[in-house]
């Protein structure tokens, strides 16, 4: 793609092709904001980058069977949370170690899957990478109604799932089904990341999750103001991202994950010499 | 104070904690409006008690009753609060605030999925005001001293309107004015609201001067009924040793009531 003259930024905004870019990028930064909030403070942060992986062979196996490849990591990534959930609860592995396990998996079928049929390795690059200006209306239309999902389900059971968070053996003596809300929770967060995948890739998908709510929480403030902040700082992070990608003809995912890293030095800094 | 029926009944209670019975053939039961003490040696079993008692450790025999309800079937947790003893621990970074943390008391099966209205925010500014930490509502509570977030989280459990109250060593790292202060503020619960609080407290001044009933575990459970005449070295001595001795005279507890504004 061409890159366009920065003189140009206010016709920029009608090309078709830049609306639903912002548009499906500012809905995957939403919902990872939210999302990634909740997994920083359960200290699950490389759950992320774990299925993230692991919804490489998702996509290479989508690939090869033909279906929709972000049904595919959706439908590996859902695996590898349940895989997961159960390899803790059943002791058969640490936490940490038990996504290191499903994330060798999953990368390996999809390695597997690639030597297997050549010919879709440009396709996958484009997963692997992220490739938010490629959004078609299907595309859209899956990311709203998952959004639409995810937002529904968190804004709902907020105060449940801060309440898990926060104190999970509370909770469950308040009487909340920890187990079936922490697994609800596990797999919107395979949801998210198949979703985001098409819109930074996986390799970078858990800075998406993981950075505004980093920058959030350098602000100290209550849990409301922290996750209006977040989601703040996710939406800035993908609209400078995509904008500044199409004026500098860069990789998208990589303006966007500098943009919300540079964020978040910059909040950094300014709390600790303000 | 009026005591009608029993809030918690144990029968012949045995709990095992690996290969040992942490708490053995055990029984007593707690009345409705009872202020009790736990109290008991370094690794006797108090905080063992509590968990079975609270559903929370599975027991190997006997049978505990809540509010009349086999323990199994207990489904009033709305009308429990419970302070664990490293309730304080947790991660200071975590971003909520006083209000926050006390509002999270009025989340419970019941309301699953529903937004709280103002009378949820009413009660939560009770609490607030009952522990005296109104005036800390919109801090951090990570920025919170021990003895406030002690209160904090006595707050968020009192939020639901319990009837029952149950604290595991709440004035851990206390000085003696603040621990004074704060069993105070449990006594005018129990005397005012009617709850019935069990506490876990190595202040056996406290407890004597304080409670009405004190549970003496070491690996058995000895209740007894404090009254004036109640000779605490005979209680203390079932659960601490017959070597145990405890210097204690009523007119010590004269002293303890240091501000009755509080």
């Amino acid at each position: 793609m061409s890159s366009f003259d920065v003189l140009d930024l206010p016709s920029l905004f009608q090309y078709q092709f830049l609306q639903m870019a912002l548009v499906g990028g500012m809905l995957a930064a939403v919902v990872s904001a939210w999302i990634g909030l909740f997994l920083i403070l359960r200290k699950e942060s490389m759950l992320v980058d774990g299925v993230a992986h692991t919804a490489f062979g998702g996509v290479a196996v989508g690939l090869l069977i033909g279906i929709d490849p972000m049904l595919g990591a959706m439908a590996v990534s859902a695996a590898a949370v349940l895989g997961i959930t159960y390899m803790r609860r059943k002791g058969l592995a640490q936490s940490d170690a038990a996504v290191a396990v499903m994330m060798a998996m999953g990368f390996s079928l999809g390695m597997i899957v690639i030597s297997m049929a050549n010919g879709f390795n440009v396709e996958l690059f484009s997963y692997l990478f992220g490739s938010i200006l490629t959004i078609d209306n299907t595309d859209l239309t899956v990311l709203i109604v998952l959004a639409v999902v995810i937002i529904g389900f968190m804004v709902f059971f907020y105060k449940e799932m801060l309440a898990i968070t926060f104190d999970e053996d509370g909770a469950r003596l308040q009487g909340i089904p920890v187990q079936a809300m922490t697994m609800a929770f596990n797999l919107l967060v395979a949801v998210t990341i198949a979703l985001s995948i098409k819109v930074i890739g996986i390799i970078l998908v858990v800075a998406l999750m993981v950075l505004p709510g980093l920058t959030a929480l350098q602000l100290k403030r209550s849990f409301k103001t922290t996750l209006i902040a977040s989601t703040i700082f996710g939406v800035a992070a993908a609209i400078l991202g995509i904008v500044l990608s199409v004026l500098f003809s860069v990789s998208t995912s990589g303006v966007i994950v500098f943009s919300a890293a540079g964020i978040f030095l910059f909040v950094a800094a300014y709390q600790r010499l303000a | 104070m009026i005591k009608m029926e029993p809030m918690i009944e144990v029968k012949g209670l045995t709990v095992r904690r690996g290969n040992a019975d942490a708490i053995y053939n055990s029984t007593f039961s707690i009345e409705k409006g009872d202020y009790v003490g736990i109290v008991g040696p370094n690794g006797g079993g108090k905080t063992t008690l509590v968990l079975a008692m609270l559903g929370l450790l599975p027991k190997a025999e006997g049978s505990i009753k809540i509010m009349g309800q086999e323990i199994e079937s207990f489904d009033q947790w709305d009308k429990v609060g419970y302070v664990s003893q490293f309730a304080i621990n947790f991660d200071s970074q975590f971003p909520l605030t006083v209000r926050e943390l006390v509002g999270l008391g009025r989340v419970n099966r019941r309301n699953m999925g529903r937004f709280r209205d103002k009378d949820d925010w009413m009660a939560v500014d009770e609490a607030l005001h009952l522990m005296g930490i109104y005036d800390l509502a919109n801090k951090r509570i990570g920025m919170l001293s021990g003895g406030q977030r002690q209160r904090a989280f006595v707050a968020k459990s009192l939020v639901s309107q319990p009837e029952l109250l149950v604290l595991d060593e709440p004035v851990t790292g206390f000085d003696p004015v603040t621990q004074e202060k704060f069993f105070m503020q449990l006594a005018n619960l129990n005397q005012k609201k009617g709850i019935t609080i069990l506490i876990v407290s190595h202040d056996l001044a406290a407890v004597f001067c304080r409670m009405s009933r004190v549970l003496c575990v070491n690996r058995e459970v000895h209740s007894s009924v404090i009254t004036e005449g109640t000779v605490p070295d005979e209680v203390l001595k079932r659960g601490y040793g017959e070597h145990f001795h405890f210097a204690f005279h009523q007119h010590q507890c004269q002293g303890v009531f240091i501000d009755e504004q509080f």
